[in-house]
């Protein structure tokens, strides 16, 4: 009874062992193992191995068509979703980055063309005899001009700060005080 | 090589981070600041302009409407950032330049404007090479005093009034 499995190696490790000393000793149990062995053989070599080409596609479609239950296909939905979505989300970035890249470098361009205006701009003018410029009132040139100024001191009441874009020039005007 | 969405979005945050900030730094080191100064003349008496001032006597009519502008001075000195140059001007007057940054194609400066010892005027400015500030105002004999002040960063000199040799000073 155990010949045939032990031809397979289908037996247990002790199983093995025992059957492994009896036909040590038993010329019969050996000869029907022999016997065994070579209708095994045969068989191999008459039996025709069908083709396995696309084997697996097929039975993928095959399960694909079975009825799935309800939480299965809710759950595959909602993974094929996230997918689409989490590479919307890495091609929005990429997007957004490139965007953010293009600002950064194209701003001070853009400002230079924007600021192309033929009139000169007045930045900053104190004429209030109450008012004279103090450091805690910092004049801040506008993008028209050629000259940033951040700070701008003076005891004189009536400074007039303005540029003119077109001559690339900024002025300041310091009258003498009365 | 397959390049996913993910990879490129690291590459331009990383170019972005790694390359932008770099590029001011880009100009370290003492370069040299020229300054140019023209001290010009402005009143109401119909001389026309000072020969001398052209290109910039165009300018100068374009910004006031004086009748009259005549060159009176011209200094014009180098220096670095962090090293203040003076200049003594006429009327009295004494102009302090100290580069402080050079960030790109601008450069950081504080200029102030003594009348005698008395500080008239101070300022922290960013001019554009080749660029001009002016500081006007100040009475001087029968008109107003014009101050041209120029800096660049290269060989090439803002635009200022040809003086003749001998009458430039160098501080």
């Amino acid at each position: 009874m155990l010949l045939g499995a032990f031809e397979d190696s289908e037996l247990e490790p002790n199983e093995m062992q025992e059957v492994a000393f009896h036909l040590a000793r038993c010329e019969s149990c050996t000869g029907i193992l022999a016997e065994y062995s070579t209708i095994g053989r045969d068989l191999r070599t008459i039996a025709v191995e069908p083709a396995l080409n696309g084997f697996s596609r097929a039975v993928i479609a095959r399960i694909d068509q079975l009825p799935q239950p309800v939480l299965t296909r809710i759950a595959r939905a909602f993974r094929r979703q996230v997918d689409s979505v989490s590479s919307g989300i890495a091609w929005g970035g990429a997007v957004a980055a490139v965007a953010v890249m293009t600002i950064i470098l194209m701003t001070p361009y853009a400002e230079q063309l924007a600021n192309r205006g033929p009139h000169s701009t007045v930045i900053a003018r104190v004429e209030n005899d109450a008012a004279p410029v103090t450091p805690s009132e910092p004049t801040m040139a506008d993008n028209d001009s050629h000259a940033d100024i951040s700070r701008l001191e003076s005891e004189n009441r009536s400074v007039a700060v303005w540029s003119e874009p077109r001559r690339d020039t900024t002025v300041i005007w310091l009258p003498d005080q009365p | 090589m397959t390049l996913r969405p993910g990879s490129l979005t690291f590459l331009i945050i990383a170019m972005a981070a790694f390359g932008t900030p770099g590029l001011p730094y880009a100009q370290a080191g003492p370069k040299p600041v020229n300054v140019y100064i023209d001290s010009v003349m402005a009143a109401d008496t119909n001389e026309g302009t000072d020969p001398r001032l052209a290109p910039m006597g165009q300018k100068l009519r374009g910004l006031f409407g004086f009748s009259t502008y005549s060159l009176i001075g011209h200094n014009e000195g180098q220096t670095s950032c962090g090293k203040m140059i003076a200049f003594t001007l006429p009327g009295g007057k004494i102009l302090h330049v100290q580069p402080r940054a050079i960030d790109g194609d601008m450069i950081a400066m504080e200029i102030v404007l003594f009348d005698g010892t008395h500080p008239m005027m101070t300022t922290d400015l960013k001019l554009k090479n080749n660029g001009t500030l002016i500081v006007g105002g100040p009475r001087y004999e029968q008109g107003m005093m014009i101050i041209s002040i120029g800096a660049s960063t290269g060989a090439t000199p803002p635009m200022q009034a040809q003086a003749t040799p001998a009458e430039v000073n160098t501080r």
